[in-house]
C-alpha cells in the first residue's frame, strides 16, 4: 500500500512542469491518477445513490410481485431495447474516442465523441416519447396514476407505486443523460480546439468512466422496468 | 488561485514579517476564491461556529423551557420546532463538517506534508455548497414551522407543508458538500503523502479523517436519495412512505438510518483522531497500539454500516433483523475498546502535562467512555424497548456527539489554535473553561440518564411532576455548559489582541504541521516538501529531534535547507 | 502499487473494444428473447438479473478498463458494491420477514367481540400468500 508518491520532487524541478500540471502534483502520473481515483469514489457514490431505487424497487417487488410483473408489460420493451442498444453503442463509442486519444488521432477522437453525443440525444428524444406516450394514458407516479382506456385494467393497487418507481429511476437517469450531454459538448469542443493528446487526456477518461456508470445503470434497469 | 500561487513566490524575502497564509493576501476576494485548504478550513471553521451558536442557543432555550413543569417561556409548537431545529443544525450543519472540513481540511494536508488537498477548486465548490445548504436551511426555517425532529420520520413529515421541502433539499445540498470533501480527503491521503511517509508513519487524526472520508462517501448518497423520495412523497405523492398511499414509513426509517447510522461515525471517527495525538503530544509516548488504533478506526466506518436497524427496534421491524442489527451493534464495542484501552494505556506509561488541549482529551475519555457503555446498552434488544425514546437515549447521544466529538473538536482548535493563527490563548481561562464545560456538561446530561431510565419520554412540552426535580437540574447544568463554551470562545478570540506570538511548535509535537512549517503556516504549507524518516508519534528520539531542552522544536530552523531545486 | 504508475494509460485495442460491443448487443437479444418471448417461469428473474450482471462486469473489465488499471480502482468499486449489497439484504431481513413475532401469533389479542384478531390476520396473509402460486 505504500506509495511514495511525491518522491519525483527531488528530481524536478519547477521549470519542466507541463501546462496542465497543476502546482500541487508533482507528475502528471499522479496527477492523473488521483483524478481517476476521484472520478471512481464518485462513481461509486453515484451507485449508493441509485441504490435507494434498487432497494425501494426490491421491497416493493418483493411484497407485490404479481403487480409488478403485470403493469411492468405496460413499458414497450421495444423502445427500452432500442434504447439499451443506444446507449450500448455511446459507450462504444467513447471507449473508442479514448483509444483514439491515447493514440493522437485527433479525428477519431472527435468522430467518437460526436457520435456518442448523438446517441444520448437519441436516447433522451426516445425518452420523451415513452413519457410522453405513457402520460397520454394516464400512467402518472403515485396517486396521479389513473389509467384510462385500454389501461383502465390496470388500476390495481400499487401499480402506482410501480410507476412511482419507474418514473423516478428512469428520470434521474434521464437528468445524468442529460448532465452527460453538457459534458460532452464541452469536450467535444475542447478536442476539436485540439486540446488533447495522448499526454494528457483526463477529461476524456474521466467522461467516458461517468458515461459507462450511466450505461451500467441503464443495463440494470432495462430489465428490472421492461421485461421482467 | 493567481493570487495565492504569485504572492507567496514575490513578497516572500521582501516583507519584514515573514509571509504566511494569512498575510499574504488580505483581500476580501483572495479569501473568497481562494483555493488554499487552510483558509478554506478557517472559512468552515467561521461557519460551523456560528450554526453551533444558533443552534446551543436554541438548546439553551429549550432547556429554558424545560425548567418547570407547563409553560415556562414558550407555548407547545414553538417548543417542537425548537428541538428540531436544534438538532437539525447541529447534525447537519455542525457535528457533521465540523471536525473533517474545518479542523481536517486546515491540518491533514500538512500532516501528510502535502502542498494542498488533491482538488483544491473542488474544496473550494463543496464549501460553497455547504453554504447553499445552510442558506435553504435557514430559508426553510423562516418560511414555515419544522417540527418533525432531525429525523424527518414520514408520514408526518410528508404531509408537512413547504417548509419540509427546504429543508430536504438543504440536507439534500449540505449532504453533496459532504461527499466531495471525502472524496477530496481520501484521495489527498492517498496520492499526496510526502516521501517517506507510509501508511505505518500516518498521524492517527490523519487514519480517522481517512476513515470518516469512506463513510462520507459510501453512506451521504443514500440520505440524498431518501431526501429525494421524501421530496417527491410531499411533492407527487408517490406513495413510497405513506401509508395512506400504499407505502411503508418503515422503510424510510431503513434509508434515514443506513445514513444516519454511519453519520454518528462521520461524527465521532474525527474525535478519535484527535484525541490519538493529543494524548500522544501531551502524554510524551507513543500511542501504544498505533496499527490497531488506525485499523479500528477504518474497522468501525465499515462495521458502521451493519448496524442501523438498532435505531428501529420497536419501529415494527421483523424479528429477525432486530435480533441480527443488534448482535453485529455488539461488535461496534470492541474497535471502540480497543481504541480507549490503548489511550489509557499511552497515558499509563508517558508523563502526562494537563494543559488546555490535555484536559479536553481526558474529558472526552470519560465522557465518551460513559456514552459508549451506554450505547451497548441501548444496542440490547429487550432493555432498549423499555428505554427507546427517553431521555436515556437523549443522554446516551449527547454524551456521544457532544461529550465526545465537541469535546475533542473543543480540544483540537486549542490544540491547533496557535498553527491556525500564530497566537496563543490564555492557558488559565482555557482550563478553567474546560473545566467548566466538564462539570456543565455532566450535570445536564447525567440527570438524562436518570430521568429517562425512570420514563421520562424524550421531545415532550410537559411531564409529570416527579421529574420536575432532574429537569430543573439539567437546565443549571446546561447554563453552566454554556458559560464554559462562551469562555473557551471567548479566550481563543481574545488571543488575537492578547495573545503571545505562537512559536512554530509550542506542544513539542512531532507531526509534520508542528516540526517542517512555520506558525501560522507558509501559503505552501512548507518551504520544502519534508521527507520523513520517522513516526508521528516517536517522542523516545525527542531528545534528537528537538536538541537541547528547551528548544521551541522547530525543526524548520534546526535543519538547515538543503534541497535546491525548490523555487 | 508504485512500480505500475503508467498503468492508468493501458491502450485498449479497437479489435478488443469491437469484441465487447458485439457481446454486449447480442447479451441485449437474449435477455429480451428470454423474457419476452421463452417463458422459463421462476428462472425468468434471476437469468435477466445475471445477463445484466454479465454485461455491467464487460463494460467495467473493458470500456471502463478496469482490467488494467491500478487495483484500488477495482477495490473502490467492490467496497460500493458490497455496500449497496448490505444495504439491499438487510433491508430484506426486515421486509421479507415483517410481521414474524412469534408469541404475538399464539397470545390472544382480542377485540370486543371476542375475535381473536391476530388469528384472522395470520390466515388472511397465508390465503393471499397461497393466492400467489
Ligand atoms: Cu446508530
Amino acid at each position: 500500500m505504500s506509495e511514495a508518491v511525491a518522491t519525483a520532487e527531488q528530481i524536478h524541478g519547477h521549470d519542466d512542469h507541463p501546462a496542465h500540471l497543476q502546482h500541487h502534483f508533482v507528475t502528471s502520473d499522479q496527477q492523473f491518477e488521483a483524478s481517476k481515483m476521484g472520478m471512481w469514489l464518485f462513481l461509486i457514490t453515484e451507485i449508493l445513490l441509485f441504490s435507494g431505487m434498487f432497494v425501494a424497487y426490491t421491497v416493493y417487488r418483493v411484497w407485490h410481485p404479481e403487480v409488478f410483473q403485470g403493469v411492468s408489460s405496460l413499458l414497450d420493451w421495444r423502445l427500452g431495447g432500442l434504447n439499451t442498444i443506444v446507449l450500448l453503442a455511446s459507450s462504444f463509442t467513447v471507449a473508442m474516442s479514448i483509444h483514439f486519444a491515447q493514440k493522437n488521432n485527433q479525428k477519431g477522437l472527435v468522430i467518437n465523441l460526436v457520435i456518442t453525443l448523438l446517441c444520448a440525444c437519441i436516447f433522451l428524444v426516445v425518452k420523451y416519447f415513452e413519457y410522453t406516450g405513457k402520460f397520454s394514458h394516464g400512467i402518472f407516479p403515485g396517486i396521479a396514476y389513473h389509467p384510462h382506456g385500454d389501461y383502465a385494467v390496470y388500476d390495481i393497487p400499487y401499480a402506482g407505486q410501480f410507476f412511482s418507481i419507474y418514473y423516478i429511476m428512469t428520470g434521474i437517469h434521464g437528468f445524468h443523460v442529460l448532465v452527460g450531454i453538457g459534458v460532452f459538448i464541452w469536450i467535444t469542443i475542447r478536442a476539436i480546439k485540439g486540446d488533447f493528446t495522448s499526454a494528457y487526456y483526463t477529461p476524456v477518461e474521466l467522461t467516458g468512466l461517468y458515461w459507462h456508470l450511466v450505461d451500467i445503470i441503464w443495463i440494470f434497469l432495462f430489465p428490472l422496468l421492461y421485461l421482467i | 488561485m493567481s493570487a495565492t500561487q504569485t504572492v507567496g513566490t514575490e513578497s516572500g524575502r521582501s516583507v519584514s514579517a515573514p509571509v504566511n497564509y494569512l498575510n499574504h493576501d488580505k483581500s476580501i476576494k483572495g479569501w473568497l476564491y481562494t483555493v488554499d485548504h487552510k483558509r478554506i478550513g478557517l472559512m468552515y471553521l467561521a461557519t460551523v461556529s456560528i450554526a453551533f451558536l444558533v443552534a446551543g442557543l436554541l438548546a439553551l432555550a429549550v432547556r429554558t423551557e424545560l425548567f418547570s413543569q407547563g409553560r415556562t417561556i414558550m407555548d407547545a409548537d414553538t417548543y417542537n420546532q425548537f428541538f428540531s431545529l436544534h438538532g437539525i443544525m447541529m447534525v447537519f450543519l455542525f457535528i457533521i463538517p465540523s471536525i473533517p472540513a474545518a479542523l481536517g481540511n486546515f491540518v491533514m494536508p500538512i500532516q501528510i506534508g502535502a502542498k494542498d488537498v488533491a482538488f483544491p477548486r473542488l474544496n473550494l465548490a463543496s464549501y460553497y455548497i455547504f453554504v447553499i445548504g445552510g442558506v435553504l436551511a435557514v430559508t426553510g426555517i423562516l418560511v414555515g414551522q419544522i417540527d418533525t425532529g432531525w429525523t424527518f420520520y414520514t408520514p408526518y413529515s410528508s404531509r408537512l407543508g413547504a417548509p419540509v421541502l427546504f429543508l430536504t433539499s438543504a440536507v439534500f445540498i449540505a449532504g453533496f458538500s459532504s461527499i466531495l470533501t471525502g472524496l477530496n480527503f481520501i484521495v489527498t491521503i492517498h496520492k499526496m503523502r510526502a516521501p517517506g511517509l507510509t501508511w505505518n508513519r500516518l498521524p492517527l487524526f490523519v487514519w480517522s479523517i481517512y476513515a470518516t472520508s469512506i463513510v462520507q462517501v459510501l453512506a451521504t448518497p443514500v440520505i440524498g436519495i431518501t431526501m429525494v423520495l421524501l421530496f417527491m412523497e410531499k411533492a407527487l405523492q408517490i406513495g413510497i412512505f405513506d401509508p395512506a398511499l400504499g407505502g411503508d414509513p418503515v422503510l424510510f426509517q431503513h434509508f434515514f438510518w443506513f445514513y444516519s447510522h454511519p453519520a454518528v461515525y462521520i461524527m465521532i471517527l474525527p474525535a478519535f483522531g484527535i484525541i490519538s495525538d493529543l494524548i500522544g503530544t501531551f502524554s510524551r509516548h507513543e500511542v501504544q497500539g498505533y496499527k490497531f488504533v488506525a485499523l479500528s478506526s477504518v474497522a468501525i466506518a465499515f462495521l458502521g454500516f451493519l448496524v442501523w436497524g438498532h435505531h428501529m427496534f420497536v419501529s415494527g421491524q421483523s424479528v429477525v433483523s432486530s435480533i441480527i442489527f443488534s448482535l453485529l451493534t455488539y461488535l461496534i464495542g470492541i474497535p471502540t475498546g480497543v481504541k480507549v484501552l490503548n489511550w489509557v494505556g499511552t497515558m499509563y506509561k508517558g508523563s502526562i502535562s494537563l494543559q488546555t488541549p490535555m484536559l479536553y482529551a481526558l474529558s472526552f475519555l470519560i465522557l465518551f467512555t460513559i456514552g459508549g457503555l451506554t450505547g451497548v446498552m441501548l444496542g440490547v434488544l429487550s432493555v432498549d424497548v423499555h428505554l427507546h425514546d427517553t431521555y436515556f437515549v437523549v443522554a446516551h447521544f449527547h454524551y456521544v456527539m457532544m461529550g465526545g466529538t465537541v469535546i475533542a473538536a473543543l480540544g483540537g482548535l486549542h490544540y491547533w489554535w496557535p498553527k491556525m493563527t500564530g497566537k496563543m490563548y490564555n492557558e488559565t481561562n482555557g482550563r478553567i473553561a474546560a473545566v467548566l464545560i466538564f462539570i456543565g456538561f455532566n450535570v445536564t446530561f447525567f440527570t438524562q440518564f436518570i430521568m429517562g431510565s425512570k420514563g421520562m419520554p424524550r421531545r415532550y412540552y410537559d411531564y409529570l411532576p416527579e421529574f420536575e426535580i432532574y429537569h430543573m437540574i439539567s437546565t443549571i447544568g446546561s447554563f453552566l455548559l454554556a458559560i464554559g463554551l462562551f469562555m473557551a470562545a471567548g479566550g481563543l478570540i481574545a488571543s488575537f489582541w492578547r495573545g503571545k506570538k505562537a512559536t512554530s511548535n509550542p506542544w513539542k509535537s512531532l507531526t509534520l504541521e508542528w516540526t517542517h512549517t512555520t506558525s501560522p503556516p507558509d501559503p505552501h504549507n512548507f518551504h520544502h516538501t519534508p521527507i520523513v524518516t520517522r513516526g508521528p508519534y516517536d517522542y523516545h528520539l525527542a531528545p534528537e529531534i528537538f536538541g537541547e531542552p528547551g528548544g521551541d522544536g522547530a525543526v524548520v530552523s534546526a535543519q538547515p535547507d538543503t534541497d535546491p531545486v525548490q523555487q | 502499487m508504485a512500480h505500475d504508475s503508467h498503468s492508468g494509460h493501458h491502450i485498449v485495442s479497437q479489435r478488443v473494444l469491437i469484441t465487447v460491443f458485439a457481446s454486449l448487443v447480442a447479451l441485449t437479444v437474449l435477455t429480451v428473447i428470454t423474457a419476452q418471448f421463452v417463458d422459463i417461469g421462476v428462472l425468468n428473474l434471476p437469468l435477466a438479473l445475471s445477463i445484466a450482471g454479465l454485461k455491467a462486469m464487460l463494460v467495467v473489465t473493458f470500456f471502463m478498463a478496469l482490467k488494467y488499471d491500478n487495483p484500488m480502482n477495482s477495490l473502490i468499486l467492490g467496497i460500493g458494491v458490497i455496500c449497496v449489497t448490505v444495504f439491499l439484504v438487510f433491508t430484506l431481513f426486515d421486509t421479507a420477514f415483517r410481521g414474524d413475532m412469534p408469541n404475538v401469533d399464539s397470545q390472544t389479542i382480542s377485540d370486543t367481540e371476542g375475535r381473536n384478531l391476530n388469528q384472522e390476520a395470520r390466515e388472511a396473509r397465508e390465503e393471499s400468500a397461497g393466492a400467489q402460486h
